[in-house]
């Protein structure tokens, strides 16, 4: 479902992602760890290409995402209206959840169906409702996010991308902003989503979420995928030692 | 002491009309510039931006009255001759379109990059994205500084008077040097003004009240 390939991207100076290559098989949840700036929250932003990356390629779903090759190997971006089209199709979910602060729960959720995807109102609404109640927030279609908690304004999040019908949800570190009392109810709204056999991408730093849920867990450090394989084998049996040393932190 | 003023207000009031005029249309007219100017300034490419700067500057540099006297005085030994009640509004409105440019491109900016972000990764693009996430919001962080502004204008409207215009000032200097009562005249003239600022201050604290989320 995902293929990326020796993709690099620098920031000036900085080579924040290196040669970075990865696969996620479609229904698997890969979750990637690993410290503060070692790129994992910017190659989840390259796979929607909310960040650009300079090397490499990145396919979603057998499309490549960005770019466009060229007859001779020349890599020519993709125009705002393929990027656009693509992004339709990859729900993301930010760790400050993202909600437009001037819409009701219900518009937040409706919006971009009705507008990016043409779906008909009365239909964008229905599966709206339906989705907001799975996720217990039926009593909150009325409400602005400014008057939910954090847990819930996350909830409405993840089913805002969800509304849109992805291929491949992806999280970054969507519980990291969360009281550790609200972390639990996204969690499970997450579990919820693996068990159903959508294809997700999580950044985090759950690591307990990462062993109990995760199909695949990628290590990361210094821009560079370190280690990855079973969350079992990763968290009881770590061969790299950057990896045992940020497991004992 | 107040027969002067009260004999005179329905002329007064005449020429209060003739300055909600020249107010109304250069607000219009200042607000369509400065949402071209900001939205240059936040998307054109460098030479663009680079010819925006030299707009501001000039115009946040220049005193109105000198660009009206320029308009006025200049304008026609280059051939233009512009009706001065009309040009008098085409220059209050490029000169305020600055001023305006700046307050809404602030409001833009101020936005939390996340906005953006969210936006784009439901797969707006720009145009349905400035219309359905960022104008709406944008438009909240703008309204005190775009009222405020507003009412610099109307207050700026007077200047106009010096190149013969005719409006509230001009209508009060006139009943000044026939009646020689100018405390009172230009006291009923500030008063007039007030009303006409406080009325849209008071506008735009109901915006900004209807404008606050969760209302």
């Amino acid at each position: 479902m995902i293929e990326i390939r020796n993709v690099s991207k620098r920031f000036g100076h900085l080579q924040v992602l290196r040669n970075v290559s990865l696969s996620v098989d479609h229904g698997e949840m890969v979750v990637i760890i690993g410290p503060s700036g070692s790129g994992k929250t910017t190659l989840l932003r390259s796979i929607n290409f909310l960040e650009e990356y300079d090397e490499g390629e990145i396919e979603v779903d057998g499309e490549v995402i960005g770019y466009r090759l060229e007859l001779g190997g020349r890599r020519v971006r993709r125009s705002e209206r393929e990027l656009a089209s693509a992004r339709s199709n990859i729900g993301m979910v930010f760790q400050s959840f993202n909600l437009f602060p001037h819409m009701t729960v219900l518009n937040n959720v409706m919006a971009a169906p009705v507008r990016v995807k043409r779906v008909a109102r009365r239909e964008a609404e229905a599966r709206a409702r339906d989705l907001l109640a799975r996720f217990g927030l039926s009593e909150k279609v009325n409400e602005y996010p400014i008057t939910l908690s954090g847990g819930q304004q996350q909830r409405v999040a993840i089913v805002r991308a969800l509304a849109m019908q992805p291929k491949v949800m992806l999280f970054d570190e969507v519980t990291s902003a969360l009281d550790p009392q609200l972390v639990e109810e996204v969690l499970a709204a997450m579990k919820q989503l693996a068990q159903e056999g959508m294809t997700m991408v999580v950044v985090t730093h759950e690591m307990q979420f990462a062993r109990d849920v995760a199909h695949r867990v990628v290590f990361m450090d210094g821009g560079a995928v370190v280690e990855q394989g079973d969350p079992r084998r990763i968290f009881s049996c770590p061969t790299s030692e950057r990896l045992r040393v940020f497991l004992k932190r | 002491m107040l027969s002067q003023l009260l004999d005179n207000f329905p002329y007064l009031l005449s020429g209060a009309g003739k300055t909600v005029e020249i107010s109304a249309a250069s607000i219009v007219l200042s607000s369509v510039i400065g949402l071209f100017v900001a939205l240059l300034q936040v998307f054109g490419n460098v030479p663009v931006r680079t010819l925006i700067l030299v707009y501001l500057y000039v115009n946040r540099g220049v005193p109105l009255l000198v660009l009206l006297f320029a308009m006025y005085y200049v304008l026609p030994f280059a051939g233009i001759n512009v009706q001065p009640f009309l040009g008098g509004i085409l220059v209050i409105s490029i000169y305020f379109g600055a001023f305006m440019g700046e307050v809404f491109r602030a409001a833009i900016n101020s936005l939390p990059k996340g906005q953006w972000d969210a936006a784009r990764s439901l797969g707006m693009r720009r145009p349905l994205m400035l219309c359905l996430v960022i104008f709406p919001q944008a438009l909240r962080l703008a309204a005190p500084p775009f009222f405020n502004t507003c009412m610099v204008l109307i207050k700026s409207t007077s200047l106009v008077s010096i190149i013969g215009v005719w409006e509230l000032t001009m209508a009060g200097r006139e009943v000044v040097e026939r009646t020689t009562a100018a405390f009172q005249i230009f006291a009923g003239v500030g008063f007039i003004y007030f009303c006409i600022c406080y009325s849209l201050s008071r506008c735009g604290r109901y915006l900004e009240e209807r404008l606050r989320y969760g209302h």
